[in-house]
């Protein structure tokens, strides 16, 4: 019988601070060099402090790792270089008894090549797992479809010299895709959900749904069998696991992505990353023009009750660059990735805070315009303390060092030998872990680690920005990016200068006349608003965000 | 048995240790009970599930008696003597069926209690969390708000009677449901520990009438406060016991946790009262302190701990102190009252319990504390600790456990200066005073 830590609440994720773990690089429990569970069940109580609500944790599985672990070799077990599945158990249960969920990736759509079933299914073209892949004797099927990894792949095909017959691979050639129009894998698929629900897991991030299906004459993308396939899965989560939650990474424009919350019944996902906002963001700092921001808000339709989009600044993968016209991607490489390594595919393989010249004003600024917006933002590990990258390590390992804990040895990641460690952490002057590290912060009160932990918790005392409505106010300031979050009494004005010189802006706010804004984290009240447009100044890269207040109160 | 919606929630409601005062009530229900006696006046237990509007829920313990087919939800207070039935399935170690499970009833082997008639029942002044009812040698003492696992009141009764620790009143047995709502301990039985004043009450009368003769006393109660943590440490093989070496960052988790709650006390002080005017706008001071007190330092291990040690969990009895009530605070949750923390933190406690007397000994017993009064509690009471506790569990050398030890009592005083604040504002000048005295201080050096 499972221990119930949580107050029910099937709408959690909608108030919730995620935050996103490469097991590798978070600690080393047992001294390997490689991070592991035993290692973060030892961090819990930073990521409590911190006020992480759920932590992400990208795949886990048993894996050649050609693809940082997005090459599934075995469903039903953990990879050894991170724990036992009773390791897992004991994260799951140490982190639910300290108020925090987890949910982790999952990889629907291939498995590694490396997989017994795909090696079974290459030998014995007639047996029982002969249809689980996608198998064709011409390369020619489905040509509408795009090639994803550019930089690596040719074709969506690949020969099999063993079988003879081509094999179908929306990413690597080493991760075939499972054949979804077999009921079996259809069925083995739930039956993986339901292996980790049955753990204790709160749910998934379901990577690469777009491309479960396949179909001639279409560009084999958010297919209507594959959202069929997700309704399944939902249904079969409602009825035996309450309060968990599918995560959709879908990286497409916003109305296709709504599809992946059951048009408009929400009875798919409970939540979908936001991709094509990310890039706007980071294009209205270096333009000193909120335009994008606003015009991106615009284009996203509104989404069923129950749902949640998930919103963030950086992950594990490269800034990616594919939901952007060409004239915008070329702008943010010529902005973002002026030496040519920092490019990857369709993106730019660099952290948060390199990608902004380790610029504290801009990276407060962004996390503020991130957690105003509605959803629920998803942090990446090492980016609270502002952690650097490696540009010449290869794919992305670049964004995966490990975490910087103190200014010791290994960065007190590893009592391990330097040598012996997945990868070296970072020693650079500007971004080393001499100088960059979570006891360091912790014990600074200016530091930016405590003024996001102070953030984060005033974020979470305030569940409209989780719940509440977005209703942009437009200024004619371009360079201003103001907005309204509402939600039942509670009303929040939310202003951010993008500029980086100091800005002056009037603000319509005649609905709320007579009402005295509070400034959120100093408490300050400001004068009250009236009929007269109400004048702000903001210092450069500066931002407000006010309660509004009834007079009298 | 069924029982009425209405009359569940107007009852539960009402009761002491009903814990959210605060909060709408949608639905009462009883999840599954258990009978526990059959002749009349019938006995049983029922497990309350109250749900709140805002969708939680909350799970209580009733005892209900049933007396020609009425019930009593007021059961065990309103007659005591019924709570015999609870003991006597002790010592029999029975386990009754309930309908989604089972109540199973333990005893300690060679309970001396146990095998002897029952005296007069009677109930003791309910506490929060629980209601008690006393027997002439034993107490029982039945847990009201029910959380999944194993209340820490037994799990470190059960660890120091086991190894025959003497300061504490000696568990005799239990009783704790299994089953399908969850599993919890539902209550212990415990020696009553006879011709007993608790420590707070006996420090106010000392003050008021002698105050050596507490002085005399708050020695042996360091020693036995030493004793307690060298035996709650001693375990190395017993996961939930095995004293642990804390992360490298947790020195940097606590000045954080501290040093914000330090800001956000400051930022909302009420401006103009004189009684908090000797800190009035020194909050940076304070934060400069505590950044020098947490430069650099060892922090010891972390061990099960009492988790809520002040005067009033202490009994002077007999000659000696008896160490009770080991519940943790009550508004935490059980996993985090169960959790491993640095013994410093019960010591810092107690320190505060003793400021807390020698101003409580003047507001309420109109008594003239001795200036020094204080100061040399504290001091009888550390060297009797120092004396006994393990070494290895403290910081390194005396100025390592004198700093953390003053950045444990001043998140306390912080905490009081919030709490009094907010609900006795007479009671201000207490923490007042001690955070100016650490103003006033120097830091000891490294």
């Amino acid at each position: 019988m499972s221990e119930q830590w949580f107050e029910r609440d099937p709408q959690w994720f909608r108030r919730a601070v995620f935050y996103e773990i490469h097991i590798r690089g978070f600690y080393d429990g047992n001294g390997d060099g490689s991070g592991d569970f035993r290692g973060l069940i030892e961090k819990l109580d930073y990521l409590q402090w911190l006020g992480v609500d759920c932590i992400w944790l990208l795949p886990m599985y048993p894996s050649p790792l050609r693809d940082g672990g997005y090459d599934i070799s075995d469903f039903f077990s953990i990879h050894p270089d991170y724990g036992t599945v009773e390791d897992f158990r004991e994260f799951v249960e140490q982190s639910h008894q300290r108020g925090i969920r987890v949910i982790a990736d999952l990889v629907m759509n291939h498995t590694s090549s490396d997989h017994p079933w795909f090696q079974e299914s290459r030998t014995d073209p007639t047996g029982p797992k002969g249809d689980w892949y996608v198998w064709s004797d011409t390369d020619e099927p489905y040509q509408d479809a795009r090639v994803i990894f550019l930089d690596s792949e040719a074709s969506n095909w690949t020969f099999d010299p063993v079988r003879g017959q081509y094999y179908w691979h929306r990413f690597f050639h080493h991760q075939p895709d499972l054949n979804y129009a077999n009921p079996e894998v259809q069925e083995e698929m739930l039956d993986v959900l339901r292996f980790w629900l049955d753990l204790g897991i709160d749910g998934f991030r379901l990577d690469a749904v777009p491309y479960l299906y396949e179909a001639e004459g279409t560009n084999c993308e958010n297919l209507p069998r594959t959202h069929e396939y997700l309704k399944r899965a939902r249904a079969e989560v409602d009825a035996r696991y309450p309060d968990r939650v599918l995560l959709a990474e879908a990286n497409q424009w916003p109305a296709d992505v709504v599809q992946y919350f059951g048009n408009g019944d929400g009875d798919e996902c409970h939540m979908a990353f936001h991709f094509p906002v990310m890039p706007r963001m980071f294009m209205s700092v270096r333009r000193e023009d909120a335009t994008p921001i606003y015009e991106i808000l615009d284009l996203t339709p509104g989404i069923p009750d129950n749902c949640q989009w998930g919103l963030f600044l950086r992950n594990h993968d490269e800034l990616t660059l594919e939901m952007v016209t060409d004239e915008e991607r070329d702008y943010m490489y010529a902005e973002y990735a002026k030496d040519p390594r920092m490019k990857i595919n369709l993106g730019i393989r660099r952290r948060l805070a390199p990608l902004l010249d380790n610029g504290r004003d801009e990276i407060a600024l962004l996390h503020a315009i991130l957690f105003s917006l509605p959803g629920s933002p998803v942090l990446y590990y090492g980016d609270e303390i502002m952690m650097g990258d490696n540009v010449y390590l290869g794919d992305r390992d670049g964004v995966r060092t490990p975490m910087q804990w103190t200014g010791d040895r290994n960065a007190g990641f590893s009592r391990a030998d330097w040598a012996q460690l997945y990868l070296q952490p970072l020693m650079d002057p500007v971004y080393g872990y001499q100088a960059v590290n979570v006891e360091a912060q912790l014990r600074t009160p200016t530091s930016f680690l405590r003024w996001l932990h102070l953030f984060i918790a005033l974020r979470k005392e305030h569940p409209v920005f989780g719940l509440g409505s977005y209703e942009p106010l437009r200024p004619e300031n371009p360079r201003i990016f103001a907005h309204i979050r509402r939600f039942e009494e509670d009303i929040v004005l939310c202003v951010h200068n993008l500029a980086n010189s100091a800005q002056a802006v009037e603000l319509d706010l005649r609905a709320f006349d007579g009402m005295v804004p509070e400034e959120m984290l100093g408490r300050t009240r400001f004068p009250a608003i009236g009929e007269l447009p109400y004048l702000l100044t903001l210092a450069p890269r500066g931002f407000f965000w006010f309660q509004l207040k009834q007079a009298a109160e | 048995m069924s029982y009425d919606e209405r009359a569940l929630i107007e009852y539960v409601t009402q009761q002491r240790w009903y814990g959210a005062k605060s909060r709408g009530v949608a639905h009462a229900q009883v999840l599954d009970s258990a009978v526990l006696r059959t002749q009349e006046p019938q006995l049983a237990l029922a497990l309350v599930e109250v749900r709140y509007e805002t969708g939680a829920h909350d799970l209580y313990q009733l005892l209900v008696s049933h007396r020609e087919g009425e019930p009593e939800l007021n059961g065990l207070t309103d007659d005591p003597s019924l709570a015999r039935e609870l003991v006597s399935a002790m010592r029999s170690g029975l386990t009754v069926q309930s309908g989604e499970g089972a109540v199973e009833f333990h005893h300690l082997e060679g309970f001396a209690g146990l095998g002897r008639e029952l005296g007069n029942a009677r109930t003791i002044e309910a506490e929060q969390s629980n209601t008690s009812i006393a027997f002439d040698e034993l107490i029982l003492k039945a847990f009201r708000r029910l959380e999944a696992g194993i209340n820490p009141e037994l799990e470190l009764l059960r660890f120091l009677s086991d190894r025959a620790f003497p300061n504490v009143a000696a568990l005799g047995g239990w009783y704790a449901y299994t089953g399908g709502p969850l599993n919890a301990t539902l209550g212990i039985l415990q020696a009553y520990v006879p011709d007993a004043q608790d420590g707070w009450d006996l420090a106010l009368d000392a003050l008021a009438d002698d105050p050596e003769l507490f002085l005399a006393r708050a020695r042996r109660l360091g020693e036995v406060t030493g004793e307690l943590h060298t035996a709650l440490g001693s375990e190395p093989n017993d996961p939930a016991f095995a004293p642990e070496t804390p992360s490298d960052e947790t020195l940097g988790l606590l000045t954080a946790t501290v040093d914000e709650e330090i800001a956000n006390v400051f930022l909302s002080l009420p401006e103009g009262d004189e009684r908090i005017e000797p800190i009035a706008g020194r909050g940076e001071e304070v934060r400069e302190q505590l950044r020098l007190l947490t430069h650099g330092g060892t922090i010891g291990k972390a061990i099960r701990i009492h988790g809520d040690y002040h005067l009033g969990q202490t009994l002077w009895s007999r000659h000696d102190w008896t160490i009770i009530d080991f519940e943790g605070e009550p508004a935490r949750s059980l996993a985090e009252r169960r959790r491993k923390r640095s013994p410093l933190r019960d010591v810092a406690g107690m320190l505060r319990s003793f400021a807390y007397a020698s101003i409580a000994a003047g507001l309420l017993r109109g008594a003239d504390v001795p200036d020094d009064w204080e100061p040399r509690a504290r001091e009888q009471f550390l060297d009797g600790y120092l004396a006994t506790v393990d070494q290895s569990l403290l910081p390194n050398g005396p100025v390592g456990i004198e700093r953390l030890l003053t950045v444990f009592e001043l998140e306390k005083a912080v905490y009081e200066l919030r709490y009094e604040l907010d609900n006795r504002p007479d009671w201000v000048g207490i923490p007042v005073a001690a955070i100016r005295r650490l103003i006033e201080s120097a830091a000891p050096a490294p």
